[in-house]
């Protein structure tokens, strides 16, 4: 455990090495992405000027859904993301998974965190200041039960989508790319920044215990908030757990089914 | 037909029984109404890349693995290395199942394969090093002595501090193979290793690999499309054709079973005859003072003598037929 917490800290110092590599990308990516964050506050913003509730969520908890899912969405970002969903395609087409599966490491440690991107860690930050600010306006009483079930349902979300990306990143296995479906998976889970009241009661319904979106952010919102049943809960952890293990046993399938390429 | 261990011989370091493993694709015709076909009704095309192959390496020998192209030897060095799960067979490396991936087999082999790219695109290879320290555990003093061996062996002193984009292919073929070696594994698989190579630093590599299973201790095979190499650095050659194993001995062997002729070279210092000559083998090549004769083996050494006797010489010698020949015969016949 000790020797992956120390080449995860590697991974990051390298992460940042490289993005630095290139100087004037590196502060053309600093900005792009202080202005993408502040761009998303004022759309934000701006459907408040018009409304003041979306379904049962006031301003402030909606302000608080949208703070954990991009807080959700950067850990994801800087992680196993982009390093699954476009990463590991691209080294089954060309055959560079070679030297990463004899490596005597996981082979999933590095399929999902060889490139960290810490260009994404500088999004981050602002993201845990909104996220106070939204505790703060909420006038939020700190209790540890619900900040440690806040903390265990981050960790579900994550594990959740890993498990979703982990299964579309397999495909590619069999098919050498998969970047179609990791777009739609891109664009499905921005439904996750959104109160799901806003739909209808069928894809409430669906996106609650069919496809769970909802365990992004709106289920660890809700726990913060103390607004969350027993019953999602443990349906949050079960379904994630389920998923998991399905997405570990088709990443086993697609591993072994793996055909290089010749030299 | 490799032999079982007895009481004289060490455990095989690598060992494989009736290996095989078979691939299937989707055959596709040319251009666009080809593509469309492909992909409305794809037909799937079974390849038997290696086929119920069996040999053996001991710790301290360093075998040659040849064979033309598409003849199955990356294929069976990838599933020697855990990178490819065998379609049916047993494979044994250091005791370990290959397919599995086990730490501990991971960390005692290395495998170098054409042209992979291992090491970080952005960043200089001392960074990948480093990589590998912690990956493999190095301790500190054998990191700072194997770092520094390696990058003397393969003469990349200069280049360290350099982004490998920024680096020629055999650049970074050498920062690859220092990468690869880093930890001393105990197995090495190296696929064309020399390719990209300048002259002298594949002869470099060359004396390096050789030193290595000179120990004792490790155990490397190699592949190469260069004869000269592989006849100079190994011990054995196994040569593959159509996924079969066609010929697994050492380089005399393979010479009496495939092209048993040598070559007799004479400069002449005085009068001679053809007629004379083509009594004793088939001359390749003559001018005014120069022939060269092929004779069946055993008999160049008398054939040599006859000549001595009857000529005038300047120089006479005798030289197995080049091995790229025997080669070329073997990769000529029919595989089934």
């Amino acid at each position: 455990m000790q020797r992956y917490l120390r080449l995860f800290m590697l991974l990051c110092k390298i992460g940042l090495m490289r993005q630095m590599a290139y100087r004037p990308h590196f502060f053309l990516m600093i900005s792009g992405k202080v202005i993408r964050m502040l761009l998303l506050l004022l759309f934000f913003q701006a459907v408040f000027l018009k409304v003041d509730r979306l379904g049962q969520w006031t301003f402030d908890q909606v302000l608080l859904l949208f703070a954990t899912f991009h807080l959700v969405d950067y850990i994801m970002s800087i992680t196993f993301q982009r390093n699954l969903s476009y990463h590991l395609p691209a080294l089954i087409q060309s055959g560079n998974l070679d030297s990463r599966i004899t490596l005597p490491i996981h082979p999933l440690f590095m399929a999902s965190l060889e490139n960290i991107d810490m260009m994404d860690f500088i999004s981050f930050i602002p993201c845990l200041g909104l996220l106070g600010y939204a505790l703060h306006r909420l006038n939020y009483a700190f209790t540890w039960v619900q900040a440690l079930m806040y903390g265990l349902l981050i960790v579900n979300a994550l594990a959740f989508l890993f498990a979703i990306v982990l299964i579309i990143a397999t495909v590619s296995f069999w098919t050498t790319q998969s970047a179609g479906l990791a777009r739609v998976f891109d664009d499905l889970t921005r439904v996750g920044r959104y109160p799901l009241d806003i739909f209808e009661s069928f894809w409430k319904f669906f996106f609650i215990y069919i496809l769970p979106l909802a365990l992004i952010s709106q289920v660890p919102s809700q726990a913060l908030l103390g607004a969350l049943s027993p019953g999602l809960l443990l349906y949050a952890l079960a379904a994630t757990g389920l998923l998991l293990f399905i997405a570990l046993r088709f990443w086993s399938m697609g591993l072994k089914t793996y055909t290089s390429t010749s030299s | 037909m490799p032999l079982p261990p007895t009481a004289s011989t060490p455990p095989a370091t690598v060992s494989a029984r009736n290996l095989s493993k078979t691939f299937w694709f989707h055959e596709k015709e040319p251009g666009l109404t080809g593509a469309l076909k492909a992909l409305l009704r794809a037909r799937k095309k079974v390849v038997k890349a290696v086929q119920s192959i069996d040999f053996n390496v001991n710790a301290g020998e360093l075998v040659g693995f040849i064979g033309p192209n598409g003849a199955g030897k990356t294929t069976t060095l990838k599933m020697l290395a855990g990178i490819l799960c065998p379609s049916s067979g047993t494979v044994d490396v250091l005791g370990h199942v290959p397919y599995r991936r086990e730490k501990e087999f991971l960390r005692k082999i290395a495998l170098v394969a054409g042209q992979r790219n291992r090491l970080f695109w952005d960043l200089p290879a001392e960074e990948y090093f480093h990589f590998c320290r912690v990956v493999y555990e190095i301790p500190d003093e054998r990191y700072a002595a194997a770092k520094k061996r390696l990058v003397e062996m393969a003469d990349i002193g200069d280049i360290l501090t350099v982004p490998q984009r920024k680096l020629s292919a055999g650049q970074r073929k050498r920062c690859e193979l220092v990468a690869a070696l880093l930890h001393d594994p105990r197995v090495i698989f190296l696929d064309e290793p020399t390719n990209a190579l300048d002259v002298l630093n594949a002869r470099k590599l060359r004396e390096f690999i050789r030193a290595k299973a000179r120990d004792g201790l490790h155990g490397i095979i190699l592949t190469s499309h260069n004869m000269a190499e592989i006849g100079e650095v190994c011990d054995r050659l196994v040569i593959i054709h159509g996924g079969r194993i066609v010929f697994n001995g050492d380089l005399a062997s393979l010479y009496e079973r495939f092209l048993p002729r040598k070559q007799i070279r004479i400069l002449f210092d005085g009068p001679w005859t053809r007629d004379a000559l083509a009594q004793l083998g088939s001359l390749l090549r003559t001018d005014a003072h120069e022939a060269l004769l092929e004779v069946e083996a055993p008999a160049a050494a008398r054939a040599a003598a006859l000549i001595c006797s009857r000529f005038s010489i300047r120089d006479i010698t005798i030289t197995e037929m080049p091995l790229e020949r025997i080669i070329e015969s073997i990769y000529a016949q029919p595989h089934r």
